[in-house]
């Protein structure tokens, strides 16, 4: 295209599609020096630092757009930040102008700067809610895009910023890497996800061979029209399930608004105890009456790092009181919807023979779950309380016990009175919370979910442009299937022979 | 423009009858051997160069001569031959020129898809290419049959383990030397003729195949790797036999599109197109040719055929009880010819009259010749260099079927870019290359040495990645400039013609942005126009010539003032606003760009190469040789380990490189600054 009317036609693309680009001529490269080649190059952004609970993360920006970033993201609108210099700065969401954390901000102006373009970094607080919500935030700022794996070091290596020793020993690298990508793509794409990307991609092969043979051929082979009409209910059919499996997918969401647990049981079982030792204040009222709590009490914790919404309910029982009643209603909803239940028993009441504890504990289940399916089963877990009334042999004989009774979820067995086995029981909250949180396979779960999220996204935008193209202009159409494949190929790790060089640093020590 | 007047052939063959005879022991910068389609654009492309060129071919009127079908164009092939016409080539004019039927393909599908096709009288074809031949300065064209490919060792200077020196002719014991040499043999190498169970050695229907003596040269002195294809022609039936009543009647364009960039419109007026007709076989076809099947030998052979233009014979066996469409192609104005495209076969004479016949149109239709099969050699593409040099020997190029492909304007496409650089090389100049983001002939050429070809390769638009970019509105802009500026095989009056037409596109673009409304303003002036825009949304000429029903005459009509000088390219811009609102694979082009960029040495000796590779991805790397980077990557069996440790290899070199012409640079300057000191003194 004709290099004088970019700059107008940017805009008035941005304007038709109603999508928000960042014009190549407000490009931010300060540098001189830049990479030529890189000149309406996306910006890019990853967590930099290893993923999981750490004191300090460090999310790494690159690319044209890393100033806009750090001004909208860091409250630096009127001036700018002084290259290669730490500044302790309130990170905000530009869009919310909500407050994420509090942290260091650095500017490095291109092109010097690990990949030689614009580069930013934000130093956060290291939980998985502050990381994400970071991210997030990044990913909402115009022309950013979540990096690829080895972006940066692909980006590094463009600018001829990698040293030779760097360089040298990627080879050694990615032969490891490889074979550990192999692993995890086929740990991956054994499981019932992987089956079905590879489905879509199947069906998106087709319907793109489909369109193609209608350009290249359909003027002097006969094929019917009717070939395009397959293609066009095959399209719709898969952005409706894709963007349906975008809206299912809600571990992401969960990180953001946090893990919903839910304290349920009977009556006087010291729920609102646990609750009020949980928070480490007085949250909710205890009192030795049965039925204090009648509504639910919320309150947000943050355990080992990740956020979870902790509900105490009313204690569940038949009452007269009509105020009650709809408290134990409320409760019973609550614990439908939660992502963990903390079922709480008086361990003082449990019979002291082996053989009906553990019937009891399993009658005292079925009246708090809704079901006694395995899902709900598995996504609880049982708080005996009030240890300290019971004598040392009777603890260790029950826990002896029961701990070998099959189908009944995991055991804590805590005092709220003493914090007997408190510390047990929060290590066991932060291991069930890290799994309804991430993949534990993966070492980077949000990262991955980001990306693969954004990929599908990707598609789904592509698909439509083929339906927005279909009578207008097949080639574009067709361009829109390929794109959408493109999109899934990088989920499945089935790219072209083409994109080698992508898989090379695909996966690869993303953002380091 | 179509000014041009075609020179009586009889003063064309005397002039260079006169020439033969002081040829021997001459020495030429680039000869061609072959006048087919590659051979034809490879001369003019060298003489255009610069160089002193020779065609050598067999028969002098046989020069540009359609051997298969009467036609030029279509999907995919049509943007080559805009391309092809972009560089200053032959054909789209001589396209233009003979053209009687002209049609944009896919016409519905998208201008970056549209396939500019045309039906030619063979007769004015011939007639154009030669005498355009003529009127080249730098280019004699002789008539004889090349015996030997003049072999010697290689310069040590430069990779390659041989070095071409010239050709000696038959009956001609001195040689003709040249620096370059082009090999443009079609189906002539080691050709041989299939008509039922008869077999007899040629190149085409009455012509002889070439010499076994070039064959022997590339295979045993060479040691190229060779393999065997085939392909085939069909009958040609008498028009006044056949009932054009049972057939479809197929109407051309009304106004019929050029495909050279140079011309505003073709010499056939829009009223005396000629006309094409579409039939269908019936189960009677199937039926003969299954009786027929153990006397055609063409069919059994396991040879490769094109799968993409295939006999009726291979048609039938593989999609039985279908019907297939034939197409009722004219030859020419003055031709009682018919051309029946989807008939190939190879069957006897006599049963190939059977099968015509079971077809409704052709139920009384005579043959004046039958259809037949040829097998001819052709050399594997991946010895070849991006400039479509033999890596191994040096000035030594190849074009055309030779490479494996299929089809006019595949050859005419590497007949230029051969032509361009065997000229260049033996102008010791360095060889330029096509990337495929900017060119289909890039892919053409990026696919052939890089892949290689297991059946006759036939230009698609799907192969090309960006080809929302590589259209074949655009391909002036793309190439011809290029052409100029960096080949030289492009006249200064093209390119002049071009920059005007940049410029105007420019300035018209910039006209539209500088008409500025509002919505309400622009519907008072388009009242036909939907405008789904908010009110306070301003809009320029660009973004509504956005919408699919805007044409640009109809702003046109609504600001005469500021847009009628730019109504000749009302379509161009139409296009191009529409589609440049399309980035999305710019990244791509940009990534493939700078990978592309990345060039491997061709002398690598791979196997000492002091870097950790298997001896496997070793010796496909030696095999193939890469030219860049990016070609490295698409070979199947290199692994991206090897791909790093050559990353590493290229970066490395390159940082050497810099540092040594720094170097050179400072000790350049010490010696100016030593001089100037010592004229002060």
């Amino acid at each position: 295209m004709l290099p004088s009317i970019r700059r107008g036609i940017w805009r008035a693309a941005a304007h038709t599609l109603n999508i928000r680009l960042t014009p190549p001529h407000r490009r931010l490269c300060t540098g001189d020096g830049g990479p030529a080649g890189l000149a309406d190059a996306q910006t890019v952004f990853a967590l930099s630092s290893g993923y999981g609970r750490c004191g300090v993360a460090v999310i790494r920006v690159s690319g044209p757009a890393s100033m806009t970033a750090l001004r909208s993201m860091a409250g630096l609108k009127h001036r700018l930040p002084p290259p290669r210099t730490a500044l302790l700065r309130s990170i905000t969401d530009p869009r919310t102008e909500e407050v994420l954390d509090r942290g260091l901000v650095l500017w490095f102006p291109g092109p010097h700067s690990f990949t030689g373009e614009d580069s930013a970094e934000f130093h956060v607080h290291g939980g998985p809610a502050v990381i994400a919500a970071v991210l997030q935030a990044l990913g909402s700022v115009p022309g950013m895009r979540p990096a690829e794996a080895g972006e940066f070091t692909r980006r590094a290596f463009q600018a001829g910023k990698l040293g030779l020793t760097e360089v040298e020993g990627l080879g050694d690298l990615i032969h490891a890497e490889t074979e550990a990508q192999r692993r995890q793509a086929l740990r991956q794409m054994s499981g019932e996800l992987g089956r079905l990307y590879q489905d879509w991609s199947r069906k998106l092969k087709r319907c793109l061979a489909h369109v193609e043979a209608f350009i290249d051929f359909s003027e002097d082979e006969l094929i019917e029209d009717g070939v395009l009409n397959q293609v066009d209910t095959s399209v719709l059919n898969l952005q409706t399930e894709i963007e349906r499996h975008l809206k299912d997918e809600r571990r992401g969401e969960r990180l953001r608004s946090g893990v919903q647990v839910v304290i349920a049981g009977a009556t006087n079982a010291g729920k609102s105890s646990l609750l009020n030792t949980l928070c480490q204040r007085p949250a909710a009222i205890v009192s030795p009456i049965a039925g204090t709590t009648r509504d639910v009490v919320e309150t947000a914790l943050d355990v080992g790092g990740f956020p979870i919404l902790l509900s105490d309910t009313a204690g569940l029982r038949d009452s007269p009181d009509l105020v009650e009643r709809e408290g134990v209603r409320r409760a019973r909803e609550r614990v439908e919807q939660a992502d963990l239940t903390l079922v709480v028993v008086d361990g003082s009441h449990l019979p002291p023979d082996d053989g009906e504890a553990a019937v009891f504990l399993q009658d005292h289940l079925s009246g708090v779950l809704p079901t006694q399916d395995q899902s709900h089963t598995d996504r609880c877990l049982l708080v005996l309380n009030k240890v300290d009334l019971l004598t040392e042999e009777t603890k260790q004989k029950l826990e002896a016990d029961l701990s070998r009774v099959p189908g009944l979820p995991p055991l804590c067995f805590i005092s709220c009175h003493t914090n007997e086995g408190l510390q047990h029981f929060l290590t066991e909250l932060h291991n069930r919370v890290k799994t309804l949180c991430g993949d534990p396979l993966s070492g980077a779960p949000t990262l991955t979910q980001a990306r693969h999220r954004a990929h599908l996204q990707q598609c789904v935008a592509a698909l439509a442009q083929y339906q927005r193209y279909r009578d207008a202009d097949l080639a574009l159409a067709a361009e829109g299937v390929r794109l959408a494949l493109t999109g899934l190929g990088r989920i499945t790790g089935r790219v072209g022979a083409e994109e080698i060089l992508d898989i090379i640093f695909k996966d690869f020590c993303i953002g380091k | 423009m179509l000014t041009k007047k075609i020179v009586p052939l009889q003063s064309f063959l005397s002039v260079v009858s006169r020439r033969a005879g002081h040829l021997a022991g001459r020495h030429y910068d680039v000869i061609v051997v072959g006048g087919g389609h590659a051979g034809t654009e490879a001369a003019a492309a060298a003489a255009r160069v610069g160089a002193e060129t020779l065609l050598v071919t067999q028969k002098i009127h046989t020069i540009g001569v359609l051997s298969c079908n009467p036609s030029l164009g279509g999907v995919g092939k049509g943007q080559l031959v805009k391309e092809v016409d972009a560089l200053d080539g032959l054909c789209g004019r001589a396209g233009d020129w003979a053209g009687i039927y002209f049609s944009i393909l896919n016409r519905r599908k998208g201008p970056a898809v549209w396939g500019p096709r045309a039906q030619l009288d063979r007769q004015r074809y011939r007639e154009f290419i030669q005498s355009e031949l003529l009127c080249t300065p730098r280019l004699t064209v002789l008539e004889g049959a090349v015996e030997e490919l003049m072999v010697t060792d290689a310069n040590p200077q430069e990779p390659g383990r041989h070095r071409v020196t010239g050709i000696r002719l038959a009956n001609d014991s001195d040689p003709i030397l040249a620096s370059s040499v082009v090999l443009t043999t079609g189906t002539f190498l080691s050709g041989s003729l299939f008509m039922g169970r008869t077999t007899s050695p040629g190149g085409r229907i009455g012509d002889a195949p070439s010499s076994a003596g070039i064959s022997n040269t590339l295979r045993d002195r060479l040691g190229l790797r060779m393999g065997r294809l085939k392909t085939g022609t069909p009958p040609r039936i008498l028009k006044d036999s056949v009932d054009f009543s049972l057939a479809k009647f197929q109407p051309p364009d009304s106004i019929p599109s050029p495909f050279s960039f140079l011309n505003t419109h073709v010499r056939c007026k829009p009223e005396e197109q000629q006309s094409c007709y579409l039939t269908y076989t019936t189960p009677g076809v199937e039926r003969v040719v299954r009786e027929t099947l153990h006397l055609n030998c063409h069919v059994q052979q396991d040879t490769k055929g094109p799968r993409y233009c295939p006999s009726i014979e291979s048609r039938v066996l593989r999609f039985p009880g279908r019907s297939h469409q034939v197409w009722l192609e004219p030859e020419g104005v003055n031709s009682d010819l018919l051309y029946p495209q989807g008939l190939t076969m190879t069957m006897p004479p006599e049963m190939q009259l059977r099968l015509i016949r079971e077809i409704p149109p052709f139920h009384r239709a005579e043959i004046h010749t039958p259809g037949y099969g040829v097998h001819y050699d052709y050399v594997c593409p991946t010895q070849l260099s991006p400039a479509l040099q033999v890596k191994s020997a040096q000035g030594l190029f190849l074009a055309g079927q030779i490479n494996g492909t299929t089809g006019y304007e595949e050859a005419a496409a590497q007949g230029v870019w051969a032509g361009a650089n065997a000229a260049r090389s033996a102008l010791s100049m360095p060889p330029v290359t096509l990337s495929r983001t900017e060119s289909y002939i890039g892919v053409l050429i990026d696919d052939l040495v890089t892949r290689g070809v297991t059946e006759p390769y036939r230009m698609f638009t799907s192969r090309a990645e960006f080809r929302t970019s590589l259209r074949p509105d655009n391909a002036d802009l793309r190439l011809t400039l290029k052409g100029f500026e960096e080949v030289g095989c492009v006249s200064s009056f093209r390119y002049q013609e071009t920059v005007r037409v940049r410029d105007s596109l420019q300035e018209a673009l910039t006209a539209l942005q500088s008409l500025t409304m509002s919505p309400p303003a622009w519907r008072k002036k388009l009242p036909d126009i939907r405008m789904s825009e908010a009110k306070g949304n301003m809009l320029n000429g660009m973004e509504v010539l956005q919408y699919q029903d805007v044409s640009f005459e109809m702003l046109e009509s609504v600001f005469p003032e500021c847009l009628s000088p730019y109504k000749e390219f009302s379509q161009r811009l139409k296009i191009e606003v529409f589609l440049t609102f399309f980035h999305l694979s710019k990244r791509d082009i940009e990534r493939i760009q700078r990978e592309e960029n990345m060039s491997l040495p061709q002398d690598i000796d791979y196997f000492s190469l002091p870097v950790s590779l298997s001896v496997e991805v070793r010796q496909i790397l030696d095999r193939v040789r890469p030219s860049t980077l990016g070609a490295a990557t698409r070979l199947p069996g290199v692994t991206p380990a090897a791909i790093v440790h050559l990353l590493n290899y290229v970066w490395h070199k390159g940082q050497k490189e810099k540092r040594a012409h720094k170097r050179q640079l400072h000790q350049k300057e010490d010696r100016e600054e030593e001089l100037s000191a010592r004229n002060a003194s």
